[in-house]
C-alpha cells in the first residue's frame, strides 16, 4: 500500500503533492492497475491531514483517468502510466547505479547529489524550451 | 452521573465505612458493658438509699471517654463539611475537570443535584448513625447528669448533629462553588462553622423559646436543699447554689439574693446571720456547707428574701432540638439553593 | 446543512474588559476550522460560549443550528476538550470509558476501546500517571466516541511534544474522516494547524480579522514588491492589508477576489504563516489600517 506524506514548505497545494505522489508511485511501477488507494481514514490517521484534502486528491485522480471510485469499497487505480515500468528501463537505471557509485566515490552526499540532478534537470528542461 | 459521584467518592466511602464500623464495634462493646454495670451499681446502691457516691465514682469512670466521644461527635460534621464538601465543586473548577464532565450529555444542573445530594446524604447519615449510637452509649451518664443541656451535651445527641452535618457539607460546597479553590474553601468552611456555633448556641437556643422562672423564698426548708452559698463580690452578693429548679431543667441565669423590692443584699445587711463575713472578710466565692447553711436560711427567712431562677424547663429540650436542627437545615438548602443559581447563573 | 457555527456581533464583556468584539461568522460544515490569534485574543472565550461554558453578553451565537444553552440534545452533539485536555486524575483509563459510557447515550463503546488500545493505553492506568501527550489523547478518545457532529478543542497540542502533537493530530484527522465530524481547534501557532485546517479564522484583541477557507484565502492575497510608491497609487480593487516602505521600495500585502492584474511589481503567494502574521500586525498597529476587516470568504 502507497504511503504518502506532506511536505508544508514544498509551496504546492497538498492535494496536488498526493496526486504527484500517486504519479510518481505509478511511473516507478509501485503501483499498478487494480491496486487499491488507502482510504481517506487510513491515510489520514498515518499523515495528519485533513481529510478534504485526500478526498479532493482522489477526485483529482479520478478526473485524470488514473483512478475510479467504486462506492462502499474503495478508490482503484485504473489505468498505468504510459507503459513505464522498472523492468523496461531497467538498462537506465542501471547507468544510473553507476553513476551514483561514482559520484559518491567523488564525495558527494545525498543533499549534493540531489542539488545536482535538480539543478541539470531544471537546466535541461529549460533548454529544451 | 451517580456512578462518576459515587466513583469519585469511592475512596472516601470507604474511608467512612470502615471508620463508621470500628466506631460502630467500639461503643456497641463498651456501652454494654457500661450500661450493664450501671444496672448492677444502681441495683446495689437503691436499697441503701444513697446513691450519690456511687453515682459520682460511676461518672468518674466513664466521663473521659464521654468527653472524647462528644469532642469526636462534634467535630465530625464540621470535618465532613471541610473533606467531603469543599473539594466536591472546588476540585472541579480548580483542577478544570468540570470541563469534562459538563460536556458529556447531562445537564449541569443534575450534575450538582446528584454529587450534592449523594455525598450530603452520606454525610447526615454518617452524623446521624453516629449521634444515635452516643445519645445510647451515654445513656446511663446523662441520667446520672440529669443535664441534657450543656452545650457539648446539647450538640452530640440526638438530631441536631444532622443539622451540622448538612450545614456543614453545603457550606463547603457552596464555598468550593463560589472560590473556585478547595483550600481557602476548607478554611473558611472552617471558620463560618465554628462561629456559627457558637452564635446559636448562646443567641439562638437560649431565646428561641420563652423562658420560665422560679422565685425561691429564703427560708430553712429551701436552704435545707441547696448544697451552698456562694459569697461574692466582696460580700456584697450572696447565691443560693443549686437550687431546687425542676428536674432537667436548663438554668439560665441566678441572680443573687434580693429583697421584696429587688435590691441586690451583702452580708452586711443581715451581720448576725453570717457571723464571720464582714466586708472586710473573703473576696468572691467563700462558701460555706453542711448545716450552717439551714441556720443561715432559719435567720434570713424572716426578712422577705427571694432568689428568682430563670431556666428553660426539660420539656423545651426536644422543640429546641428541632429548631436548632430545622434552622441548620433551612441554611443548608439557602446555600443549595445558591450553589443551583450560580451554575445556571454561568450558563445564560 | 446547518452551518457549524454562525454568529451575529457576539460579544463578551467581563466588566469593562471586552473578551470578545462584535463576532460575525458564518463557518460552513465539513471543515477543520482553525481558530488562530495571540494569547489573549479571546479564543478560549469564543469557544467556550460555542460549546455552552459562557454566555455572551451580546450578539447571538448558533452552533450546529441551535443556542449552545446546554441541553442534553445539544451536549450530545458537540464534544469540548478544554485546554490543558483535563482528565480526573484519580480514575482509571476505563473509567474514563465508563464515565463516557454512563453519561452518553450516542456512546460507541466499541470504538473507545479500539482507539485506546489503538493508542497503547494502559486502561487501568490512573491518568494522572500519563504522560501530557497520552492525556490529550484520553480526552480526544472521550470527546470523539460520544459521537459528536462539531468537536471544539482548545488548544490541543500547545503544550505538547512535537511527536505527541502529531500523534494527537493523526487521531483527531483519523475521528474526523471516520465519523465526518468537524472541527474547530484553536492555537496561537499557525504551524499546528496548518496541516490539518482548511478553514481559517485569525482572532486579534478580540475581534475577527479574517475568516474563510484556507485554499480561497491562500489564492486571493499576494505580497507585492515593487518601487516606492504610496498605497492610493495601486490599481482599485486590491485591498491592502499591510504595507511596508524603505526608501527605495514598498512590500504590500494585497487581498482581491478578482485576478490580480499586471502591474510593475512581483507578485507571489504568501504562506499561511505569513498571511495570518500581516493580520496580526495589521490589527496591533490601528493607525495605519486601511478598512474594516470584512467577514469570511466565500
Amino acid at each position: 500500500m502507497i504511503d504518502f506524506h506532506l511536505d508544508a514548505r514544498s509551496g504546492v497545494a497538498p492535494y496536488l503533492q498526493i496526486v504527484g505522489q500517486v504519479r510518481q508511485a505509478l511511473l516507478l511501477g509501485l503501483l499498478s492497475e487494480g491496486d487499491k488507494l488507502p482510504t481517506v481514514k487510513e491515510v489520514v490517521a498515518k499523515v495528519a491531514i485533513n481529510p478534504n484534502t485526500v478526498s479532493k486528491a482522489y477526485r483529482e485522480l479520478e478526473y485524470l483517468g488514473l483512478a475510479a471510485a467504486k462506492p462502499g469499497v474503495g478508490t482503484f487505480i485504473i489505468r498505468s502510466l504510459g507503459d513505464a515500468s522498472l523492468a523496461a528501463h531497467a538498462p537506465l537505471q542501471q547507468e544510473l547505479r553507476t553513476w551514483l557509485i561514482k559520484a559518491r566515490a567523488a564525495g558527494l552526499t545525498e543533499p549534493g547529489i540531489d542539488a545536482m540532478f535538480q539543478n541539470t534537470l531544471r537546466e535541461s528542461a529549460e533548454e529544451e524550451k | 452521573m451517580i456512578w462518576l459521584t459515587w466513583r469519585q467518592f469511592r475512596a472516601q466511602a470507604i474511608a467512612i465505612g470502615a471508620l463508621l464500623a470500628v466506631a460502630t464495634i467500639a461503643l456497641v462493646i463498651t456501652g454494654l458493658e457500661m450500661h450493664h454495670s450501671y444496672a448492677a451499681d444502681l441495683a446495689a446502691c437503691t436499697p441503701q438509699g444513697d446513691c450519690d457516691s456511687t453515682f459520682r465514682e460511676f461518672q468518674n469512670s466513664w466521663m473521659p471517654a464521654l468527653g472524647l466521644i462528644q469532642l469526636f461527635l462534634i467535630v465530625t460534621p464540621a470535618l465532613m463539611g471541610i473533606f467531603w464538601g469543599a473539594p466536591l465543586i472546588g476540585r472541579e473548577l480548580e483542577t478544570g475537570t468540570h470541563q469534562l464532565a459538563w460536556n458529556q450529555t447531562v445537564t449541569r444542573t443534575r450534575w450538582l443535584a446528584v454529587k450534592l445530594a449523594g455525598v450530603g446524604l452520606v454525610a447526615v447519615a454518617t452524623a446521624g448513625i453516629l449521634s444515635y449510637l452516643l445519645t445510647w452509649w451515654a445513656g446511663p451518664l446523662d441520667q446520672i447528669a440529669g443535664d441534657r443541656w450543656q452545650a457539648m451535651t446539647f450538640a452530640s445527641r440526638d438530631i441536631v448533629p444532622l443539622g451540622y452535618a448538612a450545614f456543614a457539607f453545603a457550606l463547603g460546597a457552596t464555598l468550593g462553588l463560589l472560590l473556585r479553590r478547595t483550600l481557602p474553601a476548607m478554611a473558611i468552611t472552617l471558620a463560618v462553622f465554628i462561629g456559627l456555633q457558637i452564635l446559636v448556641a448562646t443567641t439562638f437556643r437560649p431565646n428561641l423559646l420563652p423562658s420560665s422562672s422560679a422565685t425561691f423564698p429564703i427560708n430553712e426548708s429551701i436552704a435545707s436543699q441547696v448544697h451552698g452559698i456562694e459569697i461574692r463580690h466582696g460580700a456584697e452578693a450572696i447565691y443560693f447554689v443549686g437550687l431546687p429548679v425542676p428536674p432537667g431543667a436548663w438554668v439560665m441565669s441566678a441572680p443573687p439574693i434580693e429583697d421584696a423590692s429587688g435590691q441586690v443584699v451583702g452580708t452586711g445587711a443581715h451581720p448576725d446571720c453570717f457571723p464571720g463575713f464582714g466586708p472586710a472578710a473573703g473576696a468572691g466565692g467563700a462558701k460555706s456547707v453542711g448545716p450552717r447553711i439551714e441556720q443561715i436560711g432559719a435567720c434570713l427567712a424572716s426578712d422577705n428574701l427571694h432568689e428568682a431562677v430563670t431556666y428553660q424547663p426539660a420539656s423545651h429540650y426536644w422543640p429546641l432540638q428541632w429548631a436548632e436542627t430545622g434552622l441548620y437545615v433551612v441554611l443548608a438548602a439557602a446555600l443549595a439553593g445558591t450553589c443551583f443559581w450560580w451554575i445556571r447563573r454561568r450558563r445564560n | 446543512m446547518n452551518a457549524i457555527l454562525r454568529a451575529q456581533a457576539l460579544g463578551k464583556k467581563y466588566g469593562r474588559r471586552e473578551a470578545l468584539t462584535d463576532c460575525t461568522l458564518e463557518i460552513p460544515p465539513g471543515h477543520v476550522v482553525g481558530l488562530v490569534g495571540p494569547n489573549g485574543a479571546g479564543k478560549t472565550t469564543l469557544l467556550k460560549i460555542a460549546c455552552g461554558m459562557l454566555a455572551p453578553t451580546s450578539g447571538r451565537i448558533e452552533v450546529l443550528g441551535e443556542e449552545p444553552n446546554g441541553a442534553p440534545a445539544h451536549l450530545a452533539k458537540v464534544g469540548y476538550v478544554a485546554q490543558e485536555t483535563p482528565t480526573y486524575a484519580s480514575l482509571t483509563v476505563a473509567d474514563h470509558l465508563t464515565l463516557g459510557a454512563r453519561m452518553n447515550p450516542r456512546w460507541d463503546a466499541k470504538l473507545a476501546s479500539a482507539r485506546v488500545e489503538q493508542l497503547g493505553l494502559d486502561p487501568k492506568q490512573k491518568a494522572g500517571k500519563l504522560s501530557g501527550g497520552q492525556r490529550a489523547q484520553l480526552a480526544l478518545t472521550v470527546a470523539v466516541a460520544k459521537r459528536p457532529e462539531l468537536l471544539i478543542l482548545d488548544e490541543p497540542v500547545a503544550s505538547l511534544d512535537p511527536l505527541a502533537r502529531r500523534g494527537f493530530l493523526r487521531h483527531l484527522m483519523e475521528s474526523v474522516a471516520e465519523n465526518d465530524t468537524s472541527a474547530i481547534l484553536s492555537s496561537h501557532l499557525v504551524s499546528d494547524l496548518e496541516r490539518v485546517c482548511d478553514y481559517l479564522v485569525v482572532l486579534v484583541t478580540s475581534r475577527v480579522h479574517l475568516a474563510g477557507e484556507t485554499e480561497v484565502l491562500l489564492a486571493q492575497h499576494y505580497r507585492l514588491v515593487c518601487t516606492r510608491r504610496a498605497e492610493s497609487d495601486l490599481p482599485p480593487g486590491l485591498d491592502v492589508i499591510w504595507a511596508e516602505h524603505s526608501d527605495r521600495q514598498s512590500t504590500f500585502v494585497v487581498r482581491t477576489e478578482a485576478e490580480l492584474p499586471t502591474g510593475d511589481w512581483s507578485a507571489e503567494h504568501l504562506e499561511l504563516e505569513d498571511l495570518v502574521l500581516s493580520y496580526m500586525e495589521r490589527a496591533a498597529a490601528p493607525a495605519r489600517r486601511t478598512t474594516t476587516p470584512t467577514g469570511d470568504a466565500r
